[in-house]
């Protein structure tokens, strides 16, 4: 193994701060902010084309949040983690295999040795900031369970916010009331994928 | 004489040397041939098949790794046939072979994966009625019999590298297993080395166990900071858990192909430092070592914290203390006098070539497992004989050595001064030196340290026909009273006859610091004395309770020089948010930005080369050459030293403790880490139980020279005689006494 990687000892930190003025903290270097925010020109534009839409009366805009387009399930938006059906176990085996095939490194995850000697995720978050929604997890996971489900609605204050294990697997009622749907995305299995499978030989 | 064999391989013409298989020559001229259960460092196993080969006019297959080629004969490695056999193979290896890749922990890195896609195995041809077999938790290791391929190469690095000869194979056609030989569970050194070699899941450390994929971890070449053996090792770091984000240690991994691990190196490696950076700490350190009369450090240091320890001491005029290394120093003084060069001869290859050892003064497989090691694969490859002469049997070297010199505690000059008389009968000395082998009382050297006539003439006898001889001198003879006579009498053996010299440095850079620092006698003086990983009344250290916090040797980069005389280097595992010695070096005005570049600054006159760290490799050639770092340059040195006349033999009688650790533990560094078993007990005999008065589970004190420790007494059966085992890995003991101590010991009674 060679050593060059060692070698390099900068470890003044990459990153470096936005040239940002400091936020004021006067009453009236507040003052005059909040009226240099509000009475910007761009707020009539907005408001003009609102109220030229309203007056045209023939609006087809869907009424969200109230009304949602249907999505189709190949659609690949926030991951879901699937449970098998007859016994309910999580599907994840914690091969990390998601992890390390993640283009834009937003997988993390903990394994551990369960009680029964196996393994068992015990931390497992993504960073939905980086996610990129690409489908690779979903399409590596050999047990089809990491998905993407239809939940698109992520927004958050700030960029990095993550979704954790819990959030995304199966709840155990909706499992029991059959509403776990199977994805169809790539990566899960082509119909007729029994009898391409090659059985093994027994001798009994 | 021309001893190579020429032969032609795949129609290259090649040549070898005697001893090698027609394997080793293909692997040197780089031409593949698979294999599953071959490994460099043991005999071959010979229980794959896979590394069959065909030999012009010979009928069938020849098996590569263990046949020798003969003159002329033409080989070929690759042909329809061999292809079809050794598809064949791994066919029945993937029998029932679990498909549990996904979770197990060889994945990525699995001999069995490669191979059956190398060959293409996609389906299973062969039908076999599987079993249930049990996983078998065996401490610090974890067996999965249903993973495990047979291949035996744990069972042979067991019994030929470690010598433990700690597991076994048992055979019963498709149900065999790997059992622990004659025992229920396993109860051996636990060095895992077996883990390390088995090319599948099945032989896993029970704490690495699902914690991580091989392709997540960093690799880190190092140099194992545990003893001088100086083992090259790989820390593999992975972020600690995904709401930190710091990284930790999770395993660590050698190159088991040629060298091997002891247990510490391998389990102990989570003896970093995570204290919090103190600037107000910092600020107290530095007036305090400017304020300082000595720096008092022990040797679990760089070369490069010792060079600027010395610079310190240039500086600002204080003392170093460091009796370890001040001891070893001493030593290699007067070795030096008599043998007119600086470094002993020897080397653990010397000791792996040899085919007759001496060991003396040392309780060698827990004071330096590497020296253990590459006694028993002479003993095992050469058929070495090998002597361990000391006052307490040990039996973990039962199935190594072949003959047990006891003598009596405290006699070693008299003892060594026995044996260079033997070996030097017919060497050609100056007649001062034959008059002081003339003069020797040997009768009563003889009655004192209770070695007999018979038992020298035995080893003499079992010595005749060796060629290369190596004598190992441990730290007993170190800090021994009279061991500057006793490093002069091995000089002597060096010096006039075929033996080379080990001498074990006890710390894993008591070498180095003797090398660079000029060390002061510890006067132990009530203050301003600031302790550098050691005691003192200012605490700088990587341990726990420090004044100011410094980082482990996980968390440097620096150089050691190892038992080998070799200046190896590590790198950072883990990083430290703190300061280093080079800061507070900084602020006393010494001026130096990495604490690196002292490297090329180390002293040639102690033999270093000039040479940058970053210049410093790190790795083993694929042939197993090390190219690790350097070896010191030879330096030669006056010889003014004189024999001095052998002095009165000591008598220590009624209960003696002797200061030595239990299997894989060192020193408060190993003390620190999760995995290493801390048993810290004075064990003994049932007849030392008997001679103190106390039974096994006492609660007992026990007072030597000043001092007065309490500990727990275990009764070891596997010991004989007066004389207790006295841990020192937990700081209770100064390690750098003369490790026999008389002692008092009573029995605690709580109410
Ligand atoms: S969708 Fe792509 S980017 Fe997002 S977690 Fe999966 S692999 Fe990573
Ligand atoms: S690939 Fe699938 S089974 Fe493997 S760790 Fe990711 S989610 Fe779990
Ligand atoms: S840990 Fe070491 S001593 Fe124990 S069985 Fe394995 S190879 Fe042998
Ligand atoms: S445990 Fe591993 S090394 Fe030992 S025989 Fe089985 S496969 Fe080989
Ligand atoms: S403690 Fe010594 S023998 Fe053990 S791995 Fe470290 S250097 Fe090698
Ligand atoms: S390598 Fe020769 S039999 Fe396995």
């Amino acid at each position: 193994m060679k050593n060059e990687q060692f070698n390099n000892r900068d470890v003044s930190d990459s990153y470096f701060l936005v040239d940002i003025p400091d936020y004021p903290t006067d009453g009236w270097g507040k003052f005059t902010r909040v009226v240099k925010r509000t009475f910007r020109g761009e707020l009539f534009v907005g408001l003009w084309v609102v109220l030229r839409e309203m007056i045209k009366f023939d609006i087809h805009t869907v009424q969200y949040p109230l009304e949602k387009m249907p999505i189709g399930p190949r659609y690949r938006a926030v991951h879901e983690m699937k449970r098998l059906w007859e016994s309910g176990t999580e599907r994840c085996i914690g091969c990390g295999l998601c992890e390390k095939i993640c283009i834009s490194n937003c997988i993390q995850m903990d394994t551990k040795i369960d009680e029964n000697s196996r393994k068992e995720v015990s931390e497992y978050s993504i960073n939905l900031g980086r996610c990129i929604f690409c489908g690779y997890c979903a399409e590596v996971c050999p047990e089809l369970a990491i998905t993407h489900g239809g939940r698109y609605e992520n927004g958050s204050e700030q960029r990095e916010h993550f979704v954790m294990y819990e959030d995304m697997l199966t709840p155990i009622d909706a499992l029991k009331a059959g509403k776990q749907l199977e994805f169809e995305g790539f990566g899960a299995i082509t119909p007729h994928e029994d009898e391409r499978v090659k059985k093994t030989p027994l001798s009994y | 004489m021309n001893n190579l064999i020429n032969f032609k391989i795949d129609g290259i013409s090649v040549e070898a040397k005697k001893g090698e298989t027609i394997l080793t020559v293909a692997r040197r001229h780089d031409i593949y041939i698979p294999t599953m259960c071959y490994i460099s460092k043991t005999t071959p196993c010979a229980s794959c098949r896979m590394c069959v080969v065909e030999a012009k006019g010979v009928e069938g297959f020849v098996l590569s790794c263990n046949t020798p080629p003969t003159q002329g004969i033409e080989i070929t490695t690759n042909t329809a046939e061999l292809e079809k056999e050794r598809t064949n193979i791994m066919k029945l290896y993937d029998v029932n072979h679990p498909l549990e890749c996904g979770v197990c922990d060889k994945s990525g890195e699995c001999d069995l994966q490669n191979k059956t896609l190398e060959f293409g195995v996609s389906s299973q041809n062969f039908t076999a009625r599987d079993q249930s077999r049990k996983i078998e938790d065996w401490g610090l290791i974890s067996y999965d019999p249903s993973l495990c391929i047979l291949c035996e190469k744990c069972v042979h690095v067991c019994n030929e590298v470690i010598g433990d000869d700690a597991i076994d194979v048992k055979f019963g056609g498709y149900s065999s297993t790997i059992i622990p030989k004659n025992a229920d569970t396993l109860d051996c050194t636990f060095c895992g080395e077996c883990i390390a070699v088995c090319p599948v899941g099945a032989l896993i450390s029970s704490d690495f166990k699902y914690s991580a994929n091989a392709w997540e971890l960093t690799s880190i070449p190092a140099t194992c900071a545990h003893c001088s053996a100086g083992c090259p090792l790989e820390y593999e770091t992975k972020y600690s858990g995904i709401d930190n984000g710091s990284e930790s240690i999770f395993r660590v991994k050698n190159n088991f192909e040629f060298t091997s691990l002891c247990g510490a190196g391998r389990f102990g490696f989570d003896f970093d430092n995570h204290a919090p950076k103190s600037e107000n700490a910092f600020t107290n350190a530095v007036t305090a070592v400017k304020g300082a009369k000595a720096i008092r450090f022990s040797s679990m240091i760089t070369n490069e914290e010792a060079h600027t320890l010395e610079l310190l001491k240039e500086k600002l005029g204080i003392k170093l203390f460091n009796e370890d290394a001040r001891k070893f120093q001493d030593f290699m003084n007067s070795y030096s006098s008599i043998s007119g060069k600086k470094h002993h001869s020897g080397s653990l290859d010397a000791i792996k070539q040899a085919d007759a050892v001496i060991v003396i003064g040392s309780r060698i497989s827990t004071d330096n497992p590497g020296v253990r090691y590459a006694i028993t694969t002479a003993r095992k490859h050469n058929g070495a004989k090998i002597v361990y002469a000391h006052p307490i049997e040990d039996t973990l070297l039962k199935n190594t050595a072949t003959q047990f010199l006891k003598y009596e505690v405290g006699t070693e000059e008299g003892v060594l001064a026995l044996i260079a008389d033997a070996i030097l009968k017919e060497a050609d000395l100056s007649d001062r030196e034959r008059a002081f082998f003339n003069d020797l009382d040997l009768g009563y050297l003889a009655a004192e340290s209770n070695i007999g006539d018979e038992e020298i003439a035995l080893m003499m006898k079992s010595f005749a026909r060796a060629k290369n001889k190596v004598l190992v001198v441990g730290n007993d003879l170190m800090a021994h009273e009279r061991s500057r006579n006793i490093a002069k009498l091995s000089a002597m053996i060096e010096k006039y006859s075929p033996f080379s010299l080990v001498v074990i440095p006890s710390e894993v850079n008591t070498l180095g610091v003797s090398l660079i620092n000029s060390l002061d006698v510890d006067e132990e003086m009530a203050d301003n004395v600031v302790g550098y990983n050691e005691k003192g009344n200012f605490v700088i250290s990587s341990l726990e309770f420090a004044n100011l916090s410094i980082p482990s040797l996980n968390q440097q980069e620096g150089t050691f020089v190892s038992i080998d005389n070799r200046v190896l280097p590590t790198n950072v595992a883990l990083s430290f948010d703190g300061y280093t010695l080079n800061d507070i070096a900084l602020a006393c005005g010494v001026k130096t930005k990495n604490t690196v570049e002292y490297t090329k600054m180390l002293s040639s006159a102690s033999g270093f080369k000039n040479r940058e760290f970053d210049s410093l490799e790190n790795f083993l050639s694929p042939y197993g050459d090390d190219n690790r770092g350097y070896l010191l340059d030879e330096v030669t040195c006056a010889m003014n030293g004189e024999l001095e006349e052998i002095g009165d033999l000591p008598e220590f009688n009624g209960t003696v403790i002797y200061h030595s650790n239990p299997v894989l533990q060192f020193n408060a560094y190993t003390n620190k880490t999760k995995q290493l078993e801390k048993d810290n007990t004075l064990k003994g005999s049932a007849q030392f139980a008997a001679a103190a008065r106390i039974s096994d589970g006492d609660k007992i004190e026990i007072s030597f020279g000043s001092r007065v420790i309490q500990r727990e007494f275990k009764l070891d059966n596997s010991l004989k005689g007066t004389v207790a085992l006295n841990p020192t890995f937990d700081n209770r003991v100064d390690a750098s006494r003369y490790r026999f101590e008389k002692s008092k010991i009573v029995r605690v009674i709580h109410e």
